[in-house]
């Protein structure tokens, strides 16, 4: 009898759940076979010396210690990398903020400032650099409007003392309308009877946006920051297109290094710095998602 | 916060506009000039001083990078790839967010949460091993490489779930109870009410593939098969010496985008700021 309840309670099983199960088939065997088992792989190939053509030699943490104690490159390109985090976190959401303020203030004519701000956004990072690259040229635009001031001929792309700034700045121009658009959009969810209500309290403009706007923003300001940061630490194509990393490494960003190893046939080397962003960002991710995990 | 005293002082007001004035010139500049540039004879590029009009304003460019260069065969497979992709997002992960948002089975939330952590992992980490699987499965240059394994995201599931919690289930009881089975319940009744946060699913994923570039350039090898983005990087890497072509390119390959981008402007703000203001 036992024998025959099994199959039965197994068919009402999948009559009951199946279709949920179906339902979610698809993005789950993705995720499985593109996203497990391929992180599975590059945690066990970083361990290993393997180029991809021959059998993998098991090394232990060798790539790791070297990455950190004999790779001047990969500690430039770790430097690099949070260099260039540092600028763009320090001038991109505050640009953010100050134009969402103006943007802010009933002036006519937002939707067409508000478009100026956010029109890069929507390009692609190739676009932006060969953009750049134009105006960054040694006769471009940039060094021509220079020269009507006598400080022309700056090397923006080829002198290894600038080239992250100027790469930095490419970045800045391209994202910091997000920033615009996201407080904005914040700033008009906060009731107005607050600012009134202050207003009566005699509170000065400062007042009002240091003690309503600023901590009513706090959650989206730490929003931006954290997706900011997240997606700078894997900054890839500006500088692969504007300066493939160079000149003198000045420009060689973390995902950049991986992939130039990556090419070079070094996968166990790769995936190790591989796992060293996924550790760095992991830090950021969790933040996020303790801090937002918990709103929704 | 001079600004803020706008309404007081006409000065306060003058000061705002002129600095959003000089701002917004700030930022369209480069666009300006990429696009004068794609319309300049060569020799007039880098000119001093900079030639603010081209003169003589020349199609040249774009002949040559249509013709040689076949830039509209980069923008078709753009325009395939991208729609792929966000086709089967459309399907997989409202279906998905479906199951997780209003359907109950056992292990739903210990799913889920897993998904969730799946979101940290960056793509940099998985890169080398799905270029392997990519070669195993012989994927490799082909569009099968640049669609397959993009169909569904974790992030697209989590915004549709988002989405669907408001919706109330007794409209979808409803429709049980009227005898749909439940892919009927999907399709017939979730599917059409969530329209307005497919749309920023679809701007989302539209925008994400449109511009792709470092999984693309690692999977795709031949020029028949390049986007629009590999394409122009190729030409920006190859064509150093033209500068006017390099333009014509980055203004073909901006350009759908900022279109979409001008006629749907509210709906891509929303969607934007979306993830941003639900968290």
């Amino acid at each position: 009898m036992a024998v025959s309840t099994i199959p039965k309670t197994r068919f009402r099983f999948i009559k009951k759940y199946g279709m949920a199960y179906l339902f979610i088939a698809v993005p789950i065997l993705s995720m499985i076979v593109f996203l497990f088992i391929p992180m599975v792989i590059s945690f066990i190939w970083s361990l290993n010396d393997f180029s991809g053509l021959t059998a993998a030699k098991f090394v232990g943490l060798q790539n790791y210690i070297r990455l950190f104690t004999a790779d001047p490159i990969f500690i430039k390109s770790l430097v690099n990398t949070t260099l260039f985090v540092l600028m763009g976190m320090g001038i991109g959401p505050t640009l953010g903020m100050l134009t969402a303020l103006m943007l802010n203030q009933n002036v006519k004519f937002r939707a067409i400032f508000r478009t100026a701000y956010y029109l890069p956004v929507m390009t692609s990072m190739v676009v932006v650099s060969t953009i750049w690259i134009m105006l960054y040229n040694q006769n471009g635009l940039i060094n021509s409007v220079l020269n009507v001031f006598g400080l022309g001929n700056v090397g923006w792309l080829s002198d290894p003392r600038i080239s992250l700034v100027s790469v930095a700045i490419a970045a800045i121009w391209q994202g910091f309308g997000f920033e615009t658009v996201v407080f904005l959009a914040a700033m008009q969810s906060i009731p107005h009877e607050l600012y009134e209500a202050a207003t009566m309290d005699g509170a000065g403009n400062f007042q009002k946006f240091w003690y309503i706007t600023l901590p009513l923003l706090k959650p989206v300001i730490l929003f931006v920051y954290i997706i900011g940061i997240i997606g700078s630490y894997q900054v890839f194509d500006e500088v692969f297109v504007m300066t493939a990393g160079g000149p003198v490494y000045s420009t060689t960003s973390i995902v950049l290094y991986l992939y130039n190893k990556f090419m070079d046939l070094r996968l166990g080397y790769a995936s190790a710095i591989a796992y060293i962003l996924f550790a760095i960002l992991v830090v950021f991710s969790f933040i996020q998602w303790r801090f937002f995990g918990e709103r929704t | 916060m001079q600004k803020r005293q706008s309404k007081r002082f006409p000065l306060g007001r003058l000061l705002l506009y002129l600095a959003l004035i000089v701002s917004s010139i700030l930022m369209i500049v480069p666009f300006y000039w990429s696009v004068g540039t794609s319309f300049k004879l060569e020799r007039f590029v880098f000119t001093n001083p900079p030639q603010w009009w081209p003169n003589p304003l020349t199609l040249q460019s774009y002949i040559n990078i249509l013709t040689r260069i076949h830039f509209l065969n980069f923008f078709l497979n753009s325009v395939f790839v991208s729609t792929a992709v966000t086709l089967g997002h459309v399907f997989f992960d409202t279906l998905a967010a479906y199951a997780f948002a209003k359907l109950v089975f056992p292990g739903r939330d210990k799913i889920f949460f897993i998904m969730l952590l799946a979101l940290m992992v960056p793509f940099q980490v998985n890169l080398i091993p799905m270029y392997r699987i990519m070669v195993i499965l012989h994927w490799t240059d082909s569009f099968l490489a640049l669609i397959v394994p993009s169909l569904t995201s974790v992030f697209g599931i989590f915004l549709m779930r988002q989405f669907m919690m408001s919706i109330p289930s007794e409209l979808l009881d409803a429709a049980r109870i009227d005898g749909c089975n439940e892919f009927g319940v999907f399709w017939r009744v979730m599917f059409p009410l969530c329209l307005p946060g497919i749309a920023t699913l679809v701007i989302f994923t539209f925008m994400g593939v449109w511009n792709d570039f470092l999984w693309p350039r690692i999977v795709i090898n031949s020029e028949k098969l390049f986007t629009l983005p590999l394409g122009l990087a190729q030409l920006q890497m190859k064509n150093t010496s033209n500068q006017s072509q390099i333009m014509a390119g980055t203004v073909l390959t901006a350009l759908p985008m900022i279109l979409v981008f001008l006629f749907m402007q509210r709906r891509f703000i929303e969607g934007m700021t979306a993830g941003a203001m639900k968290g």
